[in-house]
Order: structure tokens, then C-alpha cells, then sequence
């Protein structure tokens, strides 16, 4: 008795389902210049939770993972699921930035602290996965989908065990474990900053409340939110790749314009529901 | 100005203490209970005439199941303390009522995933229910009992903004895709496939004929457990453990210095350094166990 296999996915775009998302992404942000007034501030986090929706959703195409067959040294990556891993990274790094936004730290320093939070939790992780199994295991690192490691130039053929694609974490793929965490560490942040700027601007009028009762409100409506949206952006990501893939030397790689363009769509419906939450 | 570093520090590396406890006891709870990646392979064999005694409670991915779990905790906690019950027994009573759901988790899924292998004569041990699921529980209690304290410590005492509850969230997430990162490949490939070479892949084709007998008798969960608290507990908890302490060591320390971007140039040179590691395991792991066979183009 065999497994059924996973369906693989083209990278192909599907024309009416892009136009579709293109158009419903069109149609909110034009909504959303008519109901608040042009460029003010709430639709200037609307535009940057979509964007930072969209680096969610591409940076878990970077994330090396490798599911229950790397479990058994069967494929490369890291034995766990895509939009969990990436969650795991992400909401480390919104962690690391929710702490910058507290202290004030301003938008710049805030996202960028989140980015790197994401980035060293996904290096700690990576490099224990590199551990267990050179130290634990005996295996070295192989990639099953090319010859030669694009960043250290080691071919990659010759150390796969029979009977298997790959195993271990090959360096590009530890690499783009820590370019995957910050961006998703960036954009998980860039969309609660922004909510937060929303709340604490709107929420002392909706609660008849001043501004500094309504910090915690603000903080917590915007960490739930942010999380919601990574994890909208992330499963979304996942689909995509349907399955396992070792980072963007993977095939599967070039699949992310599609992924974009539905995490910016669905970043908009999930943002402007967040943001009518209280700006309305 | 001094003090509040050094009482920093202190925190930053209790949360840490607690937090490789935490790893710790996640994977062997995840091993015990085949949560992870590997339970694939519990649930294949039986389909490929490997009837067993493993117990199988795996109802989600481990990252989502320890999010559930802790934000439960924690959320509880937290609505303890609302109503000025002591911290230390608000923590322990939400924990425990988190633990008693993940046992009701763990038994109904392991019912209902032996019970869809009936038509592969795969038995519902009930031994087996009643002998692992408290076990289960008891390792759960530990990680969620530190996880929540973790948070609680980043919460009341180092000013995080995040109420307790979403950080139990953030932080179960963290762990379990920590735990399971680290922990899942040393359960997966040298316990449930031990009779496989070792220093090598499983092949695809051994996939579901995973190893029932135990040095005496037949194997259950609680021999899995025992070999995961030998190495792959201890990595996750070591794992998990860097994580909590790297992230909270570079806030509290450096991110008054440069307006925010020492912590962030810190947490540059950190992943830096475990770069440099990483390359060089991988580069003696190629030295070491050599080329399975002649790179491709070489002479004959």
C-alpha cells in the first residue's frame, strides 16, 4: 500500500484568479481613500499591513522545510510543518518588535528589531537542526533538488543516502531559513505597528477613554490582530508550496508572484477589517 | 539605573532556565505521544502490517497544539490573577486545568486515530491509553508550567506590552516548532527506524516498517520516552532555552544603546556567529562520514 501523494502545483499563474484578487485589492484600497479621507493615517496602515502581508507571505517561500519525511532523513529541511515554522520565526521577531514599538523606538527601529528577532530564532533553530543530525545522527547535509550549493559551491549528489532525496540542512537552505524569519519577523511586525498607531489614535473616542487607558486595548487588539494576519499570510504561503521545500534554490520557489498577489488581497480584506474594528 | 540591569539580567536568565526546561520536556511529551512529525509513520505501519503498541495522540502539528495549550494556561492565569488569586498559585491552577485539556486531546485522539485502523487489525490497547496519557500529561504540566511562568516573568517583570495570554500564544508556538525542528528527526530516524543503518537516511521504501520490539517484550511509548530524554530532549530544551535568553539578553542589555539598534546590531554579530557554527558542523560533517558514492562526472 502506498501514500497518496501530495498534488505538486504549477508554477503557473492562474489569469482570472490573479485579476479577481488584483481587482478586490484595487476596490479596498480605493474604498478605503473615500471612507477615510485620502492620505491620512489610517489609510496609510491599511497600506502597510498589506505590505506587510506580503513580506510574510514571501518570506515563507525562504523557510527550508521539510515535513514528516525530513523527520525520518527522507527529505531535506526542517521536520515540521511550513506555516508553523514560519509562525514560529515570525511571531518571535513580533515578540522582539512589539518590546522596540513599547520603549518608542520609532517604525524603522521597531520593524527592523522584529526582523531580527525572526532571524535569530529561525539561526538558533536551523543550527540545531545542522546539529542533531551531524552530531546525533551521523548524516551529513544533501539537497535533493540541485547538484551544486548555490552560495558555498558544494556538490550535493555524492553525500544523499540511497533511497532518499536529501537530508540535513545544506547552507542555502540554512540561509534562507534566516531570510525567511526576517522577513516574516519585518512584515508581522509592520502590520501591528501600524495597527497599534490606528488604535491608540482611535480608541480614546470609541471608549470615551484617554489616551493612555487605552494603550493596553490597543496593544492587545493589535498583537491578536497581527498574529491572525501572519498566520492568514502563512497558511496562504504554505498552499502554495504545497508540501516541502529546501529555500529558494527549491523549484518551488518561483511560485511566489502568485503568492503575493493573493496575500496582498487577503491582507487587505483581513486589514481594513481590523482597522473599521475602530476607525469607523 | 544599574540595579534595574542587573535585576534584568537575573530574569533574562531564569526565563531562560525555565525555558530550556520547557524544550525539554515538549519534545519527550511529543515523543511519548508520537505528536510530531514522525507520528506519519505510527499511523502508516499498521497499513503496512505493522500492528503496534506506540501511542499515537497527534491532533494537530506540535506548534499549534503547545500554542493552544500554553495561551490556555496562560489565559487562565491571567483571569486568576484578575480576581487577586497568589501569582505562583494562579500560574500552577491554569496550568493544570491547560494539562487536564491536553489529556482529554490526548485521549481522544488516540482513540479515534487507532480506531480508524481497525480494518487493519490494529487493536485499541486501553493499557495503553491508561498508562501513556498520564505520562503525556505529566511532561505537558512541566512545559506549560514554565512556558507561562516564562511569560509571566517577560510580562510583569520585564514590562513586555503583550498581555499574558498572547504571549503564552506566541511563545507555545515558538516552542513547538522549536521542539519539534530539533527533537523530531532523533525520534523519527534513530528510534522508531533503529534497525536502519545508522549514518544514513531512511529509504522511502522502508516507510511504515518501524521497530515494535523492545529489549523485553514489545515496545510502547514510554520506551520512546526514556530514549528521547537521552539527546532530543536536551537539544530542544537547549534550543528553545537560546532562543527565550539570546532574544531578552540583547533587549534588556543593548537596545538603550543607538536608539534600539544595538539590540539589533547584537542580534546581527548572534546570528553571525551561529552561522560560522553552522558551517563548519556541516563542512566536518562532509569531511567526516565522506561521500556515499563518487561525485558525479568523476573517473570511474
Amino acid at each position: 500500500m502506498t501514500v497518496t501523494p501530495k498534488p505538486t502545483g504549477g508554477v503557473g499563474m492562474n489569469p482570472v484568479a490573479n485579476a479577481l484578487s488584483i481587482v478586490l485589492l484595487i476596490a479596498i484600497i480605493g474604498a478605503a481613500w473615500i471612507l477615510f479621507g485620502g492620505y491620512t493615517l489610517v489609510f496609510k496602515a491599511l497600506i502597510a499591513v498589506i505590505l506587510g502581508g506580503a513580506l510574510v507571505g514571501f518570506g515563507v517561500h525562504f523557510v527550508p522545510v521539510g515535513g514528516a519525511p525530513a523527520a525520518m532523513g527522507q527529505s531535506p529541511g526542517i521536520a515540521t510543518g511550513v506555516a508553523m515554522l514560519a509562525a514560529g520565526a515570525g511571531l518571535a521577531g513580533l515578540f522582539g518588535g512589539a518590546f522596540a514599538a513599547h520603549a518608542k523606538l520609532g517604525l524603522v527601529t521597531s520593524v527592523v528589531a522584529g526582523g531580527i528577532g525572526g532571524a535569530l530564532m529561525m539561526a538558533i533553530t536551523c543550527l540545531f537542526v545542522t546539529l542533531i543530525y551531524t552530531y546525533g545522527m551521523g548524516i551529513p547535509s544533501a539537497s535533493g533538488k540541485v547538484k551544486v550549493d548555490p552560495i558555498t559551491g558544494d556538490t550535493q549528489a555524492e553525500y544523499k543516502s540511497q533511497g532518499t532525496e536529501g537530508h540535513g540542512l545544506p547552507f542555502s537552505s540554512f540561509a534562507g531559513g534566516v531570510i525567511g524569519g526576517f522577513l516574516g519577523g519585518l512584515g508581522g511586525t509592520l502590520i501591528y505597528y501600524a495597527l497599534l498607531k490606528v488604535y491608540e489614535a482611535k480608541l480614546p473616542a470609541l471608549l470615551s477613554a484617554s489616551a493612555s487607558a487605552v494603550v493596553p486595548v490597543a496593544v492587545s487588539l493589535a498583537g491578536i490582530f497581527a498574529i491572525g494576519m501572519f498566520l492568514v499570510n502563512a497558511v496562504l504561503a504554505a498552499y502554495n508550496i504545497t508540501g516541502t521545500t529546501e529555500g529558494f534554490h527549491d523549484p518551488k520557489f518561483a511560485r511566489f508572484p502568485r503568492a503575493i498577489i493573493a496575500t496582498l488581497a487577503a491582507s487587505a480584506v483581513c486589514g481594513i477589517v481590523a482597522i473599521l474594528v475602530a476607525a469607523l | 539605573m544599574v540595579e534595574n540591569i542587573v535585576i534584568g539580567i537575573g530574569i533574562t536568565a531564569f526565563a531562560g532556565a525555565l525555558a530550556s526546561v520547557a524544550g525539554a520536556a515538549e519534545d519527550v511529551e511529543s515523543d511519548i505521544g508520537s505528536q510530531g512529525d514522525p507520528n506519519s509513520q505510527v499511523q502508516l505501519a499498521p497499513q503496512m502490517g505493522y500492528v503496534h503498541r506506540i501511542f499515537n495522540k497527534a491532533i494537530s502539528g506540535e506548534p499549534p497544539a503547545w500554542g493552544l495549550w500554553v495561551a490556555l494556561g496562560a489565559g487562565l492565569a491571567a483571569a486568576f490573577l484578575q480576581v487577586n488569586v497568589n501569582p505562583i498559585l494562579a500560574l500552577a491552577l491554569g496550568c493544570v486545568i491547560a494539562t487536564l485539556v491536553q489529556g482529554v486531546y490526548a485521549t481522544t485522539a488516540y482513540l479515534g486515530r487507532m480506531a480508524s485502523l481497525a480494518k487493519f487489525g490494529q487493536p485499541v490497547y486501553i493499557d495503553i491509553l491508561k498508562s501513556m496519557t498520564t505520562v503525556t500529561m505529566a511532561h505537558a504540566f512541566i512545559a506549560i508550567f514554565t512556558s507561562v511562568t516564562m511569560c509571566y516573568l517577560m510580562n510583569a517583570a520585564l514590562g513586555h506590552p503583550f498581555p499574558l495570554a498572547l504571549l503564552g500564544l506566541i511563545w507555545g508556538i515558538a516552542l513547538g516548532a522549536a521542539g519539534s525542528a530539533t527533537g523530531n528527526p532523533i525520534y523519527g530516524k534513530e528510534r522508531q527506524y533503529q534497525s536502519q543503518k545508522f549514518g544514513a537516511g531512511v529509504p522511502v521504501a522502508a516507510s511504515g516498517t518501524i521497530v515494535r520490539y523492545a529489549e523485553a517484550g514489545e515496545r510502547n511509548s514510554l520506551d520512546n520516552g526514556w530514549f528521547a530524554a537521552k539527546l532530543g530532549g536536551p537539544w530542544s530544551g537547549i534550543c528553545f532555552g537560546l532562543i527565550v535568553f539570546l532574544e531578552l539578553w540583547r533587549t534588556v542589555l543593548f537596545e538603550p544603546f543607538w536608539a534600539g539598534w544595538g539590540a539589533i546590531f547584537v542580534g546581527l554579530i548572534l546570528i553571525l556567529i551561529f552561522t560560522f557554527i553552522d558551517r563548519y558542523a556541516e563542512v566536518w560533517a562532509r569531511e567526516t562520514f565522506g561521500p556515499y558514492a563518487k561525485p558525479e562526472g568523476a573517473a570511474k
